[in-house]
């Protein structure tokens, strides 16, 4: 028991965390910020990309691979190529986050749309509704649980990826983790390791389980059982 | 009401047309039933008629407008709609979705409640409901929601595609009843699309039979389709219980009936015996004017006695006078004695016999 709590001791030092709890608090809303912003510039060009992928059929398949070749590059991989064009910005940090973002996303709006039953379609035609009004009052209500979906995969993907930029400068909690690792032999290193790490994932979770709440705010139907 | 006039329909890619110079009249406030085996087109000339499908040539035209005048969204809120899925909207109320036409042609909120109202007690709709979503109902309900929001903006012209297709056949008959009464209430002009013939007979005032490629075979009332076929492919579509479907179309109220072997309760074994030589039968009814009490065996009345000496046994199978000659025939072979009693309420009217309906089958 004493060797355990003098190597954890050893390992996590409160001390360091009370010194730096402003640090902390900025690093947490710089992790937020970078996260918000690529998810809302992800969603805005997911959402274009989408549309025309459902207007002109023959689009989605050159989107989806494009998007997904995006999705394989490597972060490390993709933040080097940037860095020579855009420098160590913000703007690079975003341009390689929001490309994470635009397969999950579009992937989820196009199927939520397809995958609306083909009755309800035909009947929606049947009562008059028009093209574009069908699409916003019918189909795109109903495509929301999974349009959802997509927003909190893309989103908890976003906020692990956020650490990587840490390496360019920013890098929100990731900070604390690439100077941990720097140091990582004394307890001070460790401590900032455990204390980007905990954070990174509450974050995550956290971001999750808010989403999800909207999820169901949003989409009432969907949550009611079936009868009979 | 609805008229089409050499319609053609060749959809892309394929060679011989789904319907193929169709002429059909429809009358205001008749229904009129599609029927055909799978090919026929049924659908594809439903579908024309709301403009879901344009046709290839011809035209159609609905209240006296050519439905091209009008722009294909805005024709269609003025028809009422009812595909076998149903269809509502999921993500919306009950009450939003029977409030669908009216929202698109902007009622205002008061004139849509009302009219909802009027709705609830038309097409005979629980009110808990209208709170609930799609998929809190069961078949028959999402049936009736589907017929309630057709009918929502009060259109003339209600087109049903295979309606009843969905629902269990003890659902299905209770809608299927539903929809009549509605209709002498309505007196919509409806087209009803569906495969199964006994449907067609059932619902429609005429019924327009179809064959593969959209080809019109027979367009009259049941009775006389049935009296009648036109041709071989109807004969068969018909199926060989045709006399027996036909039985359906004819009200008892329509045949003469017998009194038959009524005696009273004080009649001598005497008057029994003559009574049953004359109809051929080993048993008696009992009953005088107006009434009938039931019917004993002729084994159990003693040679000297009284027919009261004999155990009474009810009519077992009891007819109404609105009933029709099918379920006549149900009663008679499924009764001890092979007749069936007819009555108007209480009062006894008379008898049907397997002769006397054996001799509407082959009139």
């Amino acid at each position: 028991m004493t060797v355990f709590a003098q190597s954890a001791s050893g390992i996590f030092q409160w001390s360091w965390v009370q010194r730096n709890l402003d640090a902390i608090w900025d690093r947490t809303l710089e992790h937020v910020y970078l996260t918000a912003v690529a998810i809302g510039v992800g969603f805005v060009i997911s959402l274009g990309l989408s549309l025309v992928a459902l207007r002109w059929r023959r689009a989605y398949q050159p989107i989806t691979l494009v998007t997904g070749l995006l999705y394989t590059i490597p972060s490390l991989a993709l933040f080097a190529f940037l860095v020579p064009v855009t420098g160590l910005s913000v703007l690079t940090a975003e341009i390689g986050l929001v490309s994470y973002t635009l397969l999950i996303l579009i992937r989820n709006m196009v199927t939520g749309i397809n995958e609306i039953p083909s009755d309800v379609i035909e009947s929606a035609d049947g009562m008059g509704y028009t093209r574009s009004r069908r699409f916003w009052e019918i189909e795109v209500p109903l495509a929301m649980p999974v349009i959802i979906t997509g927003i909190r995969i893309a989103t908890v993907t976003v906020i692990g990826l956020v650490t990587v930029t840490s390496l360019i400068g920013l890098g929100g909690l990731g900070f604390f983790i690439l100077r941990g690792l720097q140091t990582f032999s004394s307890p001070i290193g460790t401590t900032q390791i455990i204390v980007g790490t905990a954070l990174s994932v509450f974050l995550a979770v956290a971001a999750d389980l808010s989403l999800s709440g909207i999820q169901r705010l949003l989409t009432p139907w969907a949550s009611r059982k079936e009868a009979k | 009401m609805i008229e089409l006039r050499d319609v053609t329909k060749t959809f892309p890619g394929t060679d011989s047309p789904a319907v193929h110079r169709l002429n059909l009249t429809i009358n205001k406030g008749e229904i009129v039933v599609l029927v055909g085996p799978s090919g026929c087109g049924k659908t594809t000339t439903l579908r024309m008629i709301n403009r879901l499908v344009e046709p290839t040539s011809g035209s159609i035209v609905v209240g006296g407008t050519d439905i091209n005048d009008l722009a294909g969204h805005e024709l269609r809120r003025g028809i009422g709609y009812v595909i076998q899925q149903i269809g509502l909207f999921p993500h919306r109320t009950v009450r939003q979705n029977i409030a669908t036409v009216p929202s698109l042609l902007g009622w205002d909120d008061t004139r849509i409640s009302e009219r909802i109202d009027e709705l609830v007690d038309i097409v005979d709709i629980d009110t808990e409901l209208l709170d609930r979503y799609p998929s809190e109902l069961s078949g028959g309900q999402r049936q009736r929601i589907g017929v309630a929001r057709a009918l929502a903006a009060d259109p003339t012209v209600l087109l049903m595609d295979e309606p009843f297709g969905a629902v269990d056949p003890i659902v299905r008959a209770r809608l299927q009843e539903g929809l009549l009464t509605l209709q002498q209430r309505l007196q919509k002009t409806i087209v009803l699309v569906t495969h199964d013939i006994d449907e067609a007979i059932l619902l429609g005032d005429r019924v327009a039979i179809l064959n593969v490629g959209g080809h019109l075979e027979q367009y009259d009332t049941p009775a006389e389709i049935l009296r009648s076929p036109a041709n071989d492919f109807v004969a068969d579509f018909l199926g060989s219980d045709r006399g027996i479907k036909r039985l359906s179309l004819i009200p008892i109220s329509d045949i003469p009936l017998d009194v038959g072997p009524v005696v009273s309760f004080d009649a001598s074994r005497a008057e029994v015996d003559r009574v049953m030589a004359e109809f051929g039968i080993d048993w008696i009814a009992i009953g005088s004017s107006g009434r009938l009490d039931g019917w004993v065996l002729a084994s159990e009345i003693p040679a000297s006695g009284k027919v009261s000496d004999a155990t009474l046994r009810p009519f077992e199978t009891r007819l109404d006078i609105s009933d029709d000659l099918k379920q006549a025939l149900d009663a008679v072979v499924s009764s001890h004695t092979s007749v069936a009693a007819v009555f108007d309420g209480e009062h006894y009217l008379g008898m049907l016999t397997m002769e006397t309906i054996s001799r509407e089958i082959i009139q």
